[in-house]
């Protein structure tokens, strides 16, 4: 016991020792005089959107690539040659980015990890121990005999990690190990992976691209265009940016945000509230003066939130200044009020399906799904991989049929989706819907011919994409050479060349990063607010799913939960209660202690325990009273996020699947 | 008049669509160097080389024992010439031309024995010469043994005629037929008149399957396809710009082999109308592009694409009649081949450039590979509609 406080202990040495590492792909510099230590037992992540340079900074960590220059120290052993990366091979376990691409999809569950095992010549009777345990912890045992390439994508990557840990190496290096996967295969992953590093005490470098997921570490670094731009523990980067986090809520949101961005560069819309930065200001001095600044309008709400890490990511590269921040981000907001009077006052039904169902042979993966999208609104399908959210927007665009049921779109049957509700459809799949190899100018002008605009109209609306997407000077620009959040805005301006009146988006901003993000999020908001477009979209950022005015949760086909994100929120915390956040310095023995006094769901998220609590006060306090021995510095009643609503709804549908299921088997 | 209106609008939206579809092809193909490269090499260097190769007898390596030395024996060994034999050794034991023979370093061994003159003075006998051929490439060796034994029973016939004459008879006085050849359309039956045509087929087809399924699975492999499903255009409308694009590709590539290496290169003399040769040719690429389309509904990838497309293209070049007669293969097979378009494409495609042919002797022809064209076509774009259900 006890090693928990090793974790702080300053004096051990580094695992890993990186300084000034320089790294390019023939002319583009990927990774620019990075620095970086990781000490023994931590669990440490390096957080950044897509390009920032992780992948190229953990490959050559685990000695698989070379690089321009700088040092590389692992366990001691300067990585400068080949055969000093062989030396450490054995200690270390890498498991590269990508869903099972290092796993063999024709080969069972079993074969699998038999084949790693051997590679690593592991003794058999030692195998057959540790491939019982591993099984058991990522509760995979069930599965043993089915093929890796039927196994969802949260078992997928845990299968990923059994193959990593087989021959037990000392440092796990893991790349992306959570993208791509869904909030409750993610939580799994992150308690798996935590109580693997207590047990065992292994040293773990793990790169997200989610931000929500950085307080789950015990040091992070934050890596932006082949840089650091930040390092320490969580809450300290948070705490780096001097200033307040509001959220604002107000009938007149539109208009708000508009005064607010005059004064303020962090103005985001945020559902029905507004959330913005605001720098240098304690909360009450905050607070005062968006108030004066909102005199005219109708305030309901103004308070204080935490600052999130991405708040502050935002905040970091915008005092560097690495990012440009567009303060004209707006779309044709020509007259405000009186778009928003549309928006608001309209009860057409612009999205409806009625039971909808899709079989692909024996699985069914959408399962009689009902839902009603108003115009103007923005909707949100969450889900994890393979729950049907993607098969249910390709029913709707009408690029497969549905086995039964039906749907409309703006009235029209989508069974027979004629040329003239096309040209009313604007649709961004998963993958860039682009032409890569054809220049910005090209791929507006392609999609403005095939959706049957004049020379003059489509002129009109490449310059309007262009001033959109932010990209005017880059219209010669090979669209392969464009970052990949400026691709994505350039992906919509082109779904929305025709100005459909209905748009469709699978996962539109996954691998983006926050600023992108942002933006992106203008962009919808705007497009719904002033100009009634309706849109239906995917994400498995559960912080997006905050700024939708409706969202649909879908669980193996069916449509589980449909409400607004408050309404969500709000029934989880009726029948669960509130989240408590406890820090402590045991925490082993505190989360005995608390399953011993009934609270059966306390689990470790990063350094603190949560748990749920139907009577936050008194329980806050019981708590206190009860872990007395064991130095609680704090219990803290948080607000639920949607990533705490998503995985306790789909949670509970599993309980009720297994209980169901053992009900049969009785 | 405005319901008129109404439609001619529709169509303009129609060729508008097909035509930006077309268009963007080209930048593609041309930033995409790998298949740039690949299109330019099929069709100048590749016809090239192929042109190169012949089925003729080409410096097949003769070994001889020259037992005899006489003057007759010299003279039988001086008539294996260039360029058909390339006598590189004519004092070898029997024992190592055998080995030599095994190690497939020589084609034919000849072996005379030391009596040859001695026995062809007398008159009394046959005179024996051996003669050991290498038929493990079944071409080649049938030909050296027959130019082998042309050889030697000139030399004989003209023995038989000096031995005649010196007795006072004439080799006129005896039975003879007297074999005049007149060669119609390749003259000095230069080879690489019909093998760099024939290969220009073979290209044309390559290119008129490959390049449009090609495009077509790129726009699956990239998701781009899913975004032309979602906007107005009909399944027909992707297709039919696909295959035009290509079309148009392939006939800028046979124009530059047509005139670059075969009438500038080889002297291939192109007697027919050229546009009826391309204006054909454009039939033909409908015709067959509808194969490579139906194989690219069943790919998901280009790696499976290349496959499929493989099982496709090598038995119609080879069976089609570009490198065999079809004459000469079974019944069953020869109505197979006669299903698939390049069958109709080789006799058109010869006729116009050898032969000067017009629409007046190939419009059967051009009939029979527009009616494949078609069905082929209807049922690609079938299983197009198809694999979206």
């Amino acid at each position: 016991m006890g090693q928990a406080s090793l974790v702080s202990d300053s004096s051990r040495h580094s695992i890993v020792e990186v300084s000034e590492f320089r790294k390019s792909y023939r002319k583009q510099l990927a990774v620019d005089g990075v620095n970086i230590a990781v000490r023994r037992g931590e669990l440490y992540g390096l957080l950044g959107p897509d390009g920032a340079g992780k992948s190229s900074l953990m490959k050559a960590i685990a000695g698989v690539m070379t690089f321009d220059s700088g040092n590389i120290d692992v366990f001691g052993t300067r990585l400068n040659s080949e055969a000093a990366s062989e030396t450490i091979k054995d200690l270390i376990g890498f498991m590269p980015q990508g869903l099972g691409l290092n796993l063999y999809p024709d080969l069972s569950v079993e074969e699998n990890i038999n084949f790693f095992a051997r590679l690593r010549l592991v003794d058999e009777q030692e195998l057959l121990e540790r491939k019982q345990r591993l099984l058991a912890m990522t509760r995979l045992e069930k599965f043993r005999q089915r093929p890796m390439k039927q196994l969802s994508g949260g078992m997928k990557q845990k299968l990923g990690l059994i193959c990593t840990l087989i021959h037990q190496p000392k440092l796990l290096i893991l790349d992306e190990p959570t993208t791509g996967v869904d909030p409750v295969s993610r939580r799994d992953f992150w308690t798996i992976l935590a109580t693997l590093l207590h047990e065992q005490q292994i040293t773990a470098l793990v790169t997200t691209a989610y931000m929500d997921e950085a307080s789950r570490f015990h040091h992070v670094s934050l890596m932006y265009a082949g840089q650091i731009l930040a390092e320490g523990k969580p809450d300290q980067i948070c705490a780096m940016i001097p200033g307040t986090t509001l959220m604002v809520q107000t009938d007149e949101q539109a208009k708000a945000i508009q005064l607010l961005r005059q004064h303020f560069s962090q103005v985001q819309p945020d559902g029905k509230w507004i959330r913005l930065f605001v720098d240098d200001m304690d909360a009450d001095t905050a607070i005062d003066r968006v108030r004066t600044l909102l005199s005219a309008l109708k305030l309901e709400a103004v308070q204080k939130v935490d600052t999130e890490l991405e708040d502050a990511f935002v905040g970091l590269l915008k005092r560097q200044a690495l990012a440009t921040v567009k303060d004209d981000a707006k779309v044709e907001s020509a007259d405000l009020n009186f778009a928003e009077l549309i928006a608001r006052n309209s009860d057409f039904v612009a999205i409806e399906t009625c039971e909808l169902t899709k079989d692909f042979g024996e699985f069914r993966a959408v399962d009689s799904v009902s839902l009603r999208v108003q115009e103007g609104k923005i909707f949100g399908l969450l889900g994890a991989n393979g729950a049907g959210k993607t098969t249910v927007i390709k029913i709707l665009t009408g690029i497969m049929p549905p086995t039964k049921g039906s749907g409309s779109i703006a009235g029209a049957d989508i069974a027979r989706l004629g040329p003239s509700i096309k040209q009313r459809i604007g649709y961004m799949s998963q993958q860039f819907s682009l032409y890569m190899d054809l220049t910005v100018i090209e791929n507006i002008m392609l999609y403005a011919g095939i959706y049957g605009l004049r020379a003059k109209e489509a002129r009109e609306r490449c310059h309007w994409i262009g001033e959109m997407a932010g990209l005017s000077g880059d219209i010669r620009e090979r669209t392969s050479n464009l970052p990949v959040g400026m691709r994505q805005r350039l992906a919509l301006g082109c779904a929305l060349v025709h100005r459909p009146r209905v748009l469709f988006l699978d996962e539109p901003t996954s691998g983006i990063d926050p600023v992108g993000r942002q933006h992106f999020w203008e962009l919808l908001f705007e497009l719904s607010r002033s100009e009634g477009v309706t849109i239906l979209l995917t994400t498995h950022y559960m912080s997006e799913a905050e700024h939708c005015d409706h969202l649909g949760l879908m669980h193996a086909g069916k449509l589980v939960a449909d409400a607004s994100p408050e309404a969500l929120k709000r029934e989880v915390e009726n029948e669960a209660g509130q989240l408590l956040e406890i820090a402590v310095s045991d925490a082993d023995s505190a989360i005995q202690r608390l399953t011993e006094i009934g609270f059966k769901n306390s689990e470790m998220y990063g350094q603190h325990i949560h748990l749920m609590s139907k009577t936050p006060q008194q329980d806050a306090y019981r708590i206190r009273e009860e872990l007395n021995g064991l130095q609680v510095s704090s219990v803290r009643i948080l607000d639920l996020s949607m990533d705490d609503v998503f995985v306790y709804k789909i949670r509970a549908l599993e309980r009720l699947a297994d209980t169901g299921l053992k009900r049969m088997d009785r | 008049m405005n319901l008129q209106n109404e439609s001619w609008y529709q169509i303009a939206l129609w060729f508008r669509q097909v035509s930006v579809m077309i268009l963007k092809e080209f930048p593609q193909l041309v930033r995409d160097r790998a298949v740039f490269a690949y299109i330019l090499y099929i069709f100048t260097l590749d016809i090239i080389i192929a042109s190169g190769a012949t089925l003729e007898l080409k410096n097949a390596k003769v070994i001889i024992n020259d037992g005899d030395r006489s003057h007759i024996s010299r003279e039988l060994i001086y008539r294996f010439r260039a360029p058909y034999f390339d006598v590189v050794d004519v004092d070898m034991h029997p024992d190592a031309a055998l080995r030599s023979l095994d190690h497939g370093d020589a084609t034919l061994f000849l072996d005379i024995p030391a009596n040859f003159n001695e026995t062809l003075q007398r008159g009394q006998e046959p005179a024996v010469i051996q003669m050991l051929v290498d038929t493990s490439i079944a071409n080649l060796g049938y030909l050296a043994a027959s130019y082998g034994t042309q050889i030697s029973s000139e030399l004989g016939a003209e023995w038989v005629g000096q031995h005649l004459s010196a007795a006072g008879a004439s080799v006129g006085s005896l039975p003879q037929i007297n074999n005049q050849r007149r060669i119609r359309f390749n003259p000095d039956i230069n080879e690489s008149w019909f093998s760099s045509i024939s290969e220009l087929l073979a290209v044309i087809t390559v290119a008129c399957i490959f390049l449009p399924s090609i495009a077509m699975v790129r726009e699956k492999e990239r998701g781009t396809f899913e975004q032309l499903m979602v906007s107005p255009l009909t399944p027909f409308q992707i297709m039919f710009s696909k295959i035009v694009a290509m079309m148009i590709v392939m006939l800028i590539g046979s124009a530059l082999s047509l005139f670059v290496i075969l009438e500038f290169l080889f002297d291939v003399p192109l007697r027919g109308s050229l546009p009826l040769f391309f204006a054909l040719t454009a039939l033909y690429a409908f015709a067959t592009a509808g194969l490579g389309m139906l194989a690219a509904t069943f790919a998901r990838n280009s790696g499976q694409l290349g496959m499929l497309l493989m099982l496709i293209v090598f038995p119609i070049i080879m069976l089609s009649g570009l490198w065999v007669q079809p004459e000469s293969m079974p019944i069953w097979l020869q109505q197979i081949i006669n299903l698939t378009p390049l069958r109709y494409f080789i006799d058109i495609a010869y006729g116009i450039l050898l032969r000067g042919a017009g629409i007046d002797v190939l419009w059967d022809s051009a009939v029979k590979m527009a009616g494949i064209g078609v069905i082929l076509f209807t049922f690609a774009l079938w299983r197009f509609q198809q694999q979206f259900k």
